[in-house]
């Protein structure tokens, strides 16, 4: 009896307790800048003496802050688009056909993930400042579509993965040419992969810091790195208003895909 | 259960009391499809192995056979969707054999429906016929006209996944017979159905094929299936055909152990053929059992041979000593079984050899008694002597 009683103890009590240390630990850092966000001191102050939104009229009034962060946007739009136009063929193309070394393009493929993305920023910024490709928005985006790529492809070729061929063979033999196929049987079929894929690619690139500290210059600096440097010179307390905004942009992407990928369960399961 | 049987045969009536259209009768029939020396090798493994096949225009034709047999090989090399290793495919006239899916003109209609998740019913129905631009006036007509040919006006707008599998099915079939294709390819339609659906679905398809004289091949691995709708069975076999013909022909006139056993249940009594007075017998295990003559006259004196008897010309209880031209034997009763319209009996006989024998059921028959010997008899008019066939074994019934 006590050696069952045991581990079902322990599965309801300790477990849970744990799992629950650790969400706090990885949430606090990230909730305290909320309450931040609320001072309006000219420093950082815990818990804010007078709250109000001076922060955040301060970020939106300084347009060296706000350009940054329309440019962080319009980098992660991009990127986004490019890694779609980039990823749903090759996944497509990787899953339905044998291709002579497709492992090897799939490993290709699924690379910046392996690899520590320092590293990776080193490689791009000693290979693209000989070429001038730094202080580009084009290396910028093409930068973050490498980083993005490899999720799009999980996440489309998970989708892929619940289409049954049988409905591409169905299409065909009714006439329809390779093309009418991908872009009315398949393509449909995928569109909530995508989406999920899509907003793992924005989030990606408008996150990311590291590539984009070593590669961007003062016309292309986007909002993470100017955050980094605000902090390095400044440590000005309108970072933590910035971070509240970027942490519910973050929540509300994330919210959806999760949205998405339980749909996309119960659509096609 | 009263109403639901005479709602059903309502709705079949269209079947029962219109004739199928005569086809065909006076023309020389027109191939459809011919396949020559097909062959379709796997890296380890031949799927079919020269096979060679005509349908004619309007016959429906069931390729028959245990999985692995090629069946499904076969209709996907005609379909495209598998390229042949060797051989040539002809369709109405063409030679297809390297011919893109898309260009053969064929309608297919799959085991698991393949209808479109994300397209409503009336959308699934409409693809073949935007993807030939057909106008939207024209698409809407042929596609409400089909959806009443199937009897399923009513759900136009809904999603595949909201139907039943029967309705499912129907639709697949409406998708497919709405842009009139010369040949439609059935891979197990019906496979995924229940059973009371599965018979309804038989006559519906039968239906069909006689309301547009299409060219039908058919694949299946159920054997009533096949008895019931085809024109014309091709039992196929390790990648081979082994025997093709008329349902009847199949059933009655089985040219090997393999056909025998496949088609219909059956008794197989393996022995040695000897000459015994003038007349070659079959020596099975403690019996030996006449066999018809003419048919024997091919067969060598002391070769193996197989006897086929079906249960339904065995009689249980019947008189009379062994003959020529009359098999009578004793047999102990282990079982009988009342399947609703018939009996079966199972049966051993001295050597221990199993028979099934199988009578209709009447009011008031009197059923022999479990561990009871009792007397069986056969005609040797519908017996069957056939080689032996070394490779094979007999399937557990």
């Amino acid at each position: 009896m006590t050696s069952h009683r045991l581990p079902s103890l322990a599965g309801a009590l300790f477990v849970p307790l744990v799992a629950w240390i650790c969400y706090l630990l990885l949430l606090i850092p990230t909730l305290i800048v909320f309450p931040i966000s609320l001072g309006n001191s000219a420093e950082m102050e815990f818990p804010p003496s007078n709250p109000s939104l001076d922060l955040y009229r301060q970020f939106f009034s300084d347009p060296a802050w706000w350009g940054s962060m329309i440019q962080s946007g319009i980098i992660a739009l991009i990127t986004t688009v490019l890694t779609i136009v980039l990823a749903v063929p090759a996944a497509y193309a990787l899953q339905r056909s044998h291709i002579r070394g497709q492992g090897f393009v799939q490993g290709l493929i699924m690379g910046p993930l392996l690899v520590p993305v320092i590293v990776l920023a080193l490689g791009l910024y000693l290979q693209l400042g000989p070429w001038g490709g730094l202080n580009s928005n084009l290396t910028l985006v093409l930068s973050h579509t490498m980083l993005a790529v490899p999720f799009m492809m999980l996440s489309v070729g998970a989708s892929l993965r619940h289409i049954d061929p049988a409905l591409e063979n169905a299409a065909l033999i009714m006439g329809a040419s390779k093309r009418a196929v991908f872009f009315r049987v398949v393509l449909p079929q995928l569109a909530s992969g995508i989406a999920a894929g899509s907003m793992f690619a924005f989030l990606i690139s408008l996150d990311e810091v590291i590539v984009a500290y070593f590669i961007t210059g003062p016309d292309t600096q986007t909002l993470p790195v100017k955050m980094y440097s605000a902090i390095r010179w400044e440590v000005s307390p309108v970072i933590a208003a910035i971070s509240t905004l970027l942490t519910i942009v973050s929540f509300v992407l994330a919210i959806a895909i999760m949205f998405l990928e339980r749909n996309q369960r119960t659509n096609t399961g | 259960m009263m109403d639901l049987m005479s709602q059903n045969t309502k709705g079949q009536s269209p079947a029962m009391t219109s004739p199928a259209p005569m086809r065909d009768t006076k023309e020389p029939a027109k191939m459809m499809i011919e396949v020559q020396n097909l062959t379709k090798q796997y890296s380890d493994f031949r799927a079919l192995d020269h096979v060679s096949l005509s349908v004619r225009k309007g016959e429906f034709v069931t390729l028959l056979g245990p999985s692995g047999s090629g069946k499904s090989t076969l209709l996907n090399l005609i379909s495209g969707m598998t390229a042949p290793t060797s051989g040539t495919i002809t369709i109405d006239g063409t030679d297809a054999t390297n011919m893109p899916t898309n260009k053969r003109g064929l309608g297919m209609v799959f085991q698991n429906y393949a209808l479109m998740p994300h397209m409503t019913v009336f959308q699934n129905i409409a693809f073949p016929l935007q993807v030939r631009k057909i106008s939207k006036e024209e698409i809407r007509r042929r596609v409400m006209d089909v959806l009443k040919l199937v009897q399923l006006e009513h759900v136009a707008d809904r999603r595949p996944r909201a139907l039943s599998g029967g309705q499912q099915q129907r639709i697949s079939l409406a998708r497919c017979i709405v842009y009139n294709p010369s040949i439609i390819l059935m891979d197990e339609p019906l496979g995924a159905l229940d059973k009371k659906l599965r018979e309804d679905m038989q006559l519906e398809i039968k239906r069909l094929h006689a309301e547009l004289g299409v060219t039908m091949l058919y694949v299946t691995h159920d054997q009533d299936e096949a008895l019931t709708m085809s024109d014309r069975i091709v039992l196929m076999r390790n990648g081979r055909i082994e025997q093709q013909g008329s349902p009847a022909a199949l059933y009655f006139e089985p040219e090997t152990v393999f056909s025998a056993d496949f088609i219909g249940s059956s008794n197989l009594f393996s022995g040695k053929l000897k000459t015994v007075d003038g007349s070659k017998a079959l020596q099975i295990d403690g019996a030996a059992l006449s066999v018809p003559q003419a048919q024997s006259a091919s067969f060598a004196d002391g070769s193996d041979a197989v006897l086929l008897v079906r249960p339904e010309n065995v009689r249980v209880g019947g008189q009379g000593a062994a003959s020529a031209e009359h098999n009578s034997i004793v047999a102990t009763v282990k079982d009988t079984l009342v399947l609703g319209g018939v009996v079966r009996h199972f049966l051993t006989l001295k050597g221990g050899v199993e028979v099934i024998a199988q009578d209709l059921n009447q009011p008031g028959m009197a059923l022999p008694s479990r561990g009871s010997e009792v007397q069986i008899t056969w005609r040797n008019e519908d017996a069957r002597l056939l080689p032996a066939d070394p490779s094979f074994s007999k399937k557990q019934v």
